[in-house]
């Protein structure tokens, strides 16, 4: 073809330019959306990736060297600065008020009270950088529904404290839909995101079980907005995300979410590597939570008790004298005796923090935050509780 | 300078081989960036093979399992789902497109304005928009599989989809083998073969003497009356199956699942709001003697419309629907919107898996170019015939 003039061919040309940029327009924008995408659904192929930025600076992120006190440096600062979610309702939530309350919101508080001093809490809601806010100091410890994983624990220059939740891949049904567990789920249509972990899990599972379904996959949001409709029998996700997403909605009462969970996600505290003075405050202080509730003291009674230990177990966790004898720190001078106390006083125990939160939503009894000691006779079989406070002695 | 000289960088020997340098060395620059980065990413297809590992749920005459099966294999079944979704929109986006455009010439006031109404609406809207709406509306409107509207055991519709009776083959009444569904098939092919013929020789002598031979008529008619006389000699072959509802799941029969039927609704709703405007501009475009002299010779309107509008009026438009057929088929990659599992949402999930994103969208374009080559090479073949028989 023959362009007619120098105008026409400007014009061509401007077209050209035009539809190059809008093809790399679009492609820059695909590449967004799909990281953001992957963003909120911290696939694991983006963990890999991160892990791969952490891979070519070792030098940065897991050097030998003592990183520095944390304990130290917060004390100084008078700020704990606690990454946390803000956009999981019931874990990590800022409210419309712009207060930020939840679970792990709950523990940053204990952490901090333990301490005795301030709480900041930063925005962690992004699981693409959540780990580097913990490498650049930008917070001091991350309680942001992040599963332990041996990979994270080698390569990201975090460690682990005691495990707040333990969760797994769940299943949300209808009320009065008669699904009691994944056995009366053969030919149900079940909703569930694609391109994940999860949708693995659960043809694998489903092939085990030698059950077939009926899969409908989407976004996850998508997939809550069809189970939610009644398009599906039932929704599968994280057990945690399905509790906090049908916790909020006004008619949570028609769902039931199973206590059959079908993979583990234990989430934990996360703090620097090579920190070991900080880590114990924080493993303590769960533990100390944990054991609080073994030991029957409350928000309420924790002065009474205190004032007037029952037992020596009660008085060491309270860092307070048994008729008038000696008071044991256990080592931990850099936050005091009392720092478990202070805890409980701010937050209450284990058992607390838990029906504050997340007791509506997700029913302790039997599920595998309930303590060990629980009475597990009426639970299902294999079922029952597993939390458990390790020796404060 | 000597005058009349034209400096080097202005002469059209110099500037031609300037521009080949160029040209040669960006292509190198290209292909070398190309190869190296392939070659960092380890390109190559073998991925395609190993266990898929999800299972797909909108399948219709297969029933893979995503765990034994190929990443490859599911990939078939999304390209399946594809092309199923196309044909569906693309037969009813014609018979849509036909109704509304010769709707739209019609004298009467409310019939012509309702479909210039439907087409101005569709055809100005996206069709992304369309297609997640209609999914909203089959999501929310319609009732809960609970709630489900039956009628007469017949047809059921939810948000689980419209459950109608559909055909199977059966051993039948008097215990005929299977096989005899296959002489039935023979036997209706026949029919058909000799109705068409029968048309044929009808529409001849209707022109030969300008009486009416009622040609259409005669052909069903045979046809129809060979299926059933067939279709009784043979035994019953064919039952047809009436949904049944099990608790929560619909069984037998056929289900048109929200999602299949929100990406055909869009899909022939748009197109055919486009085919409706290449209707009416192909019969405005008639010369205004064909119908005077239809209405001379005292044809009534739907013999006008039948015999001497429509013939004239259809052959022309095939390229320009050929071009919106094309438009089906890539526009059913919005699939993606609705979560039914086409082509593209089943590859998507493969290199969400898998990585490979630059292999996979190799093999999605060539998907939708094959698709695409295949109904273009349909259209042309019917465009020669019409064309060929030209009066």
């Amino acid at each position: 073809m023959r362009l007619p003039s120098l105008k026409g061919r400007r014009l061509f040309s401007a077209m050209l330019f035009a539809g190059a940029a809008l093809i790399a327009g679009a492609v820059i924008g695909a590449c967004t959306s799909d990281e953001d995408e992957q963003q909120a659904q911290a696939t694991e192929q983006q963990q890999q990736q991160v892990m791969q930025q952490q891979q070519d600076q070792p030098q940065a992120q897991v050097s030998g060297e003592p990183r520095g006190d944390t304990v130290q440096l917060v004390k100084d600062r008078g700020v704990l600065k606690c990454g946390v979610k803000q956009t999981q309702p019931l874990f990590g939530f800022r409210e419309p008020d712009g207060s930020v309350v939840g679970f792990d919101v709950d523990f940053c508080q204990a952490i901090a009270e333990a301490m005795e001093v301030d709480l900041e809490l930063v925005d962690a809601s992004d699981a693409s950088t959540r780990f580097e806010l913990l490498a650049d100091g930008e917070i001091d410890v991350l309680i942001r529904t992040t599963t332990i994983t041996a990979s994270r624990d080698r390569e990201l220059g975090v460690d682990f404290a005691q495990t707040t939740f333990y969760t797994g891949q769940g299943f949300a049904v209808h009320a009065g839909s008669g699904i009691e567990s994944t056995a009366d789920m053969g030919d149900k249509t079940i909703c569930v995101q694609s391109g994940t972990t999860t949708e693995q899990n659960l043809a694998d599972h489903f092939t085990d079980l030698g059950l077939s379904y009926t899969p409908l996959g989407g976004s996850d949001q998508e997939t809550q907005d069809a189970f939610l409709a009644g398009r599906c029998d039932v929704w599968t996700a994280d057990q945690s995300n399905l509790a906090s997403r049908i916790g909020v909605l006004d008619n949570a009462s028609e769902f039931v979410i199973l206590g059959e969970l079908i993979s583990k996600e234990p989430l934990a505290p996360g703090v620097r590597d090579f920190d070991s003075e900080f880590k114990d405050v924080v493993n303590w202080v769960v533990h100390g939570l944990i054991a609080a509730e073994e030991m029957g003291i409350t928000k309420a009674n924790v002065a009474a008790m205190a004032s007037n230990p029952p037992n020596t177990a009660v008085a060491r966790l309270l860092g307070v004298s048994f008729e008038g004898g000696e008071v044991s720190t256990l080592g931990f001078d850099s936050v005091g005796a009392q720092f478990i106390q202070r805890a409980i006083a701010a937050v209450g125990n284990y058992g607390e923090i838990y029906e504050n939160n997340v007791g509506d939503a997700v029913p302790r009894a039997c599920s595998l935050n309930a303590l060990a000691s629980e009475d597990k006779s009426n639970c299902p079989p294999g079922t029952g509780g597993i939390q458990y406070a390790l020796p404060y002695r | 300078m000597p005058s009349g000289e034209v400096p080097l960088f202005y002469r059209r020997g110099f500037r031609n081989v300037l521009q080949q340098a160029i040209y040669v060395a960006a292509t190198a620059i290209i292909a070398w960036y190309v190869y190296t980065s392939l070659d960092l990413r380890e390109f190559g297809f073998g991925f395609l093979s190993e266990p898929a590992g999800f299972a797909v749920g909108s399948q219709w005459l297969t029933e893979v399992d995503g765990v034994t099966n190929s990443r490859l294999t599911m990939y078939l079944v999304g390209v399946w789902s594809s092309i199923r979704a196309v044909l569906v929109a693309i037969l009813l986006s014609t018979i849509v497109g036909v109704v509304v455009g010769v709707a739209r010439l019609s004298s009467n006031f409310l019939v012509s304005k309702m479909a210039m109404l439907f087409v101005e609406i569709f055809r100005n809207t996206p069709l992304l928009v369309q297609v997640v709406l209609w999914y909203a509306i089959l999501l929310v409107g319609a009732p809960i599989i609970q709630n489900v509207v039956n009628v007469g055991d017949f047809f059921f519709l939810s948000n689980r989809g419209i459950a109608i009776p559909w055909p199977v083959p059966s051993a039948g009444l008097w215990g005929v083998p299977d096989w005899f569904v296959g002489v039935w098939v023979i036997a209706l092919i026949a029919a058909a073969l000799v109705a068409l013929r029968v048309r044929a020789s009808r529409q001849e002598r209707e022109r030969e003497t300008g009486q009416p031979h009622f040609a259409n008529r005669y052909a069903f008619t045979i046809f129809a009356a060979a299926a059933l006389i067939s279709f009784l000699l043979l035994g019953v072959v064919v039952s047809i199956d009436r949904p049944i509802l099990e608790g929560t799941q619909y069984a037998e029969g056929m289900v048109i699942k929200p999602e299949f039927a929100a990406l055909v609704l869009g899909l022939t709703a748009y197109t055919g709001s486009f085919i409706a405007e290449i209707v009416r501009g192909s019969i405005q475009a008639l010369p205004r003697g064909q119908t005077e002299a239809a209405n001379a010779i005292g044809l009534s309107g739907y013999q006008r419309l039948s015999l001497i509008i429509l013939p004239q009026a259809l052959r022309q438009m095939i390229p320009s629907v050929t071009n919106q057929f094309l438009n089906v088929n890539k526009n059913s990659s919005l699939a993606y919107a609705v979560l039914y599992d086409d082509l593209f949402r089943v590859a998507t999930v493969i290199q969400n898996k898998a990585g490979h994103a630059l292999e996979m969208f190799f093999v999605i374009i060539v998907t939708y170019m094959i698709i695409s080559f295949a109904i273009s090479a349909v259209m042309n073949v019917l465009n020669a015939r019409v064309t060929a028989h030209r009066l």
